[in-house]
């Protein structure tokens, strides 16, 4: 015991000695570099998508500050999609169905940020280390690990250029340590392009336009109770929306910082596809649906599947006073 | 073990204490077999009708097939009845195996007259169910409130939209 009092004495003197005291300091700081990077940079790749099977190919370019900005994304294989994203909406072109849907917010900040006190609130849900460092197309890379301290989360590996912040690779992992997800970029390169370059070229005047206002909501005041019930994870957003080509539905997330679960309530009548109430999974998304209330909940998350149907599971009905 | 496996099919075992005794029976064959035993004696005291041979390989067969259509036990009742049934239908399979007598003819094409409840053995996760129709609706609404933008600029939203691997839309 004494030795190990020892040991730990001259490690904390040893430790303190070196410029960085605190272990979490080092990965938060990195942490924070990426947040900036992916709000700040201008940059054009290619980077692969693995999840499960599926390996796709696409193409990003970003081009724009922190508010004036436009992103595209075309996936390369299967099927054509490509995806635009502006300060106030994002556009998702289906060639394939001729489709083109767009999402508007209305009344609030876009698309917010991540502020710097956000990020240190991660420590308190995960464990955040230093990884080892990587080359990843051809940039030398620090890596960061938020290892999540329950099992209500996943954790993630986070490869940076450790010049530019870049993030480049992305490994989402569950509790056993196995890949949910993965995302790398495999050609990289900072610098504005042309405008056109972020412009997608489709002939949407002929394809059918499935338009979304996306309006702050009080759902609670309505009767529904959503609690999230799981630790660290906050109400971040309260919207009613269309989905799809007609059915308007209410949507209220929460998150954690990491990780956002949605929670979509909808009336019954009036839709024509067949209700499956449990669990369900597509591809990285863990789906809960319940019927309440002569509603059809639909709780959508990127987490294990017990916080997803633990958010399910609290949804609950009252009718207003007053009414 | 034994009488615990008697009180647990007769639904007398305290929660707390059934855990192991199915841990046991996942485990241990010589369980299995107890189980087996005593749902058997307690068909043949209640009389019950036993079912044609290879019926067990055609609900087997059926149940591949079919996607899962009855919910899932809710939460706050673990699936401690599932399992009863699972192996209550093993027992009787057995004795119609053992007794090699046909009671019950089933039509090929006859649903099986039991209610589709968990592909799953006991005590794993509940059923799942095929995801909800446009259910990139849902991903795509999701998404632009994935703090994964934040660290990743539009990227993440490849996720959200069908990609051929994921199969045929449902």
């Amino acid at each position: 015991m004494r030795a190990l009092g020892l040991a730990l004495a001259f490690c904390s003197g040893f430790c303190a000695a070196q410029p960085q005291s605190d272990p979490a300091a080092e990965p938060l700081a990195l942490l924070r570099r990426v947040y900036q990077a992916t709000e700040k940079l201008s940059y054009t790749g290619t980077f692969v998508y693995q999840q499960g099977e599926r390996t796709e190919t696409s193409r990003i370019t970003r081009i724009g500050g922190p508010v004036e900005f436009i992103e595209r994304v075309e996936v390369l294989d299967g099927v054509r999609r490509e995806i635009v994203r502006t300060r106030d909406a994002v556009r998702c072109y289906l060639p394939e169905s001729r489709t083109v849907k767009v999402e508007r917010r209305v009344g609030q900040r876009a698309f917010p940020g991540m502020l710097p006190e956000q990020v240190s609130e991660l420590a308190r849900h995960y464990s955040i280390t230093r990884g080892e460092p990587a080359r990843i197309a051809g940039y030398d890379c620090a890596a960061v690990v938020l290892t999540p301290k329950d099992d209500l989360r996943y954790g993630y590996k986070l490869w940076a250029d450790a010049g530019s912040g870049m993030l480049l690779k992305a490994r989402t992992f569950d509790r056993r340590g196995e890949t949910v997800e993965q995302f790398t970029f495999v050609q990289f390169s900072i610098g504005s392009v042309p405008r056109e370059r972020a412009r997608p070229r489709h002939p949407v005047q002929t394809w059918r336009i499935d338009e979304t206002a996306v309006v702050p909501a009080n759902l609670t005041g309505a009767g529904w109770s959503v609690q999230a019930d799981l630790p660290g994870f906050r109400k971040v957003a309260e919207v009613t929306r269309r989905l799809g080509e007609a059915r308007s539905v209410g949507q209220v997330v929460y998150s954690d910082g990491m990780a956002a679960v949605s929670v979509f309530i909808e009336p019954m009548s009036g839709r024509d596809d067949v209700l499956r109430p449990g669990p369900s999974s597509l591809g990285a998304f863990q789906i809960y649906t319940r019927a309440v209330a002569n509603h059809v909940v639909t709780v959508v998350g990127e987490a294990p599947a017990a916080s997803v149907q633990r958010i399910a599971s609290r949804v609950e009905y009252r009718q207003p006073q007053g009414q | 073990m034994k009488s615990k496996i008697s009180a647990l099919i007769d639904s007398e075992l305290p929660r707390a204490e059934a855990g192991p005794v199915l841990d046991a029976l996942r485990a241990d064959e010589e369980a299995r077999d107890g189980w087996r035993r005593y749902h058997l004696i307690g068909d043949l005291m209640r009389d019950e009708r036993m079912l044609s041979s290879g019926f067990s390989a055609r609900v087997a067969e059926r149940i591949e097939r079919e996607p899962s259509v009855l919910s899932p036990a809710p939460m706050a009742r673990p699936a401690a009845r599932a399992p009863a049934w699972t192996f209550a239908l093993a027992a009787s399979l057995a004795v119609a195996f053992v007794g090699g007598s046909t009671f019950l003819m089933l039509r090929p094409e006859a649903e099986p007259p039991v209610p589709m409840a968990q592909k799953a053995p006991p005590q794993e996760a509940v059923a799942q169910v095929a995801p909800p129709d446009k259910a990139d609706d849902y991903l795509l609404a999701h998404q632009g409130y994935s703090p994964r933008n934040n660290l990743q600029g539009i990227a993440p939203y490849v996720r959200t939209v069908s990609g051929e691997s994921r199969g045929p839309a449902r």
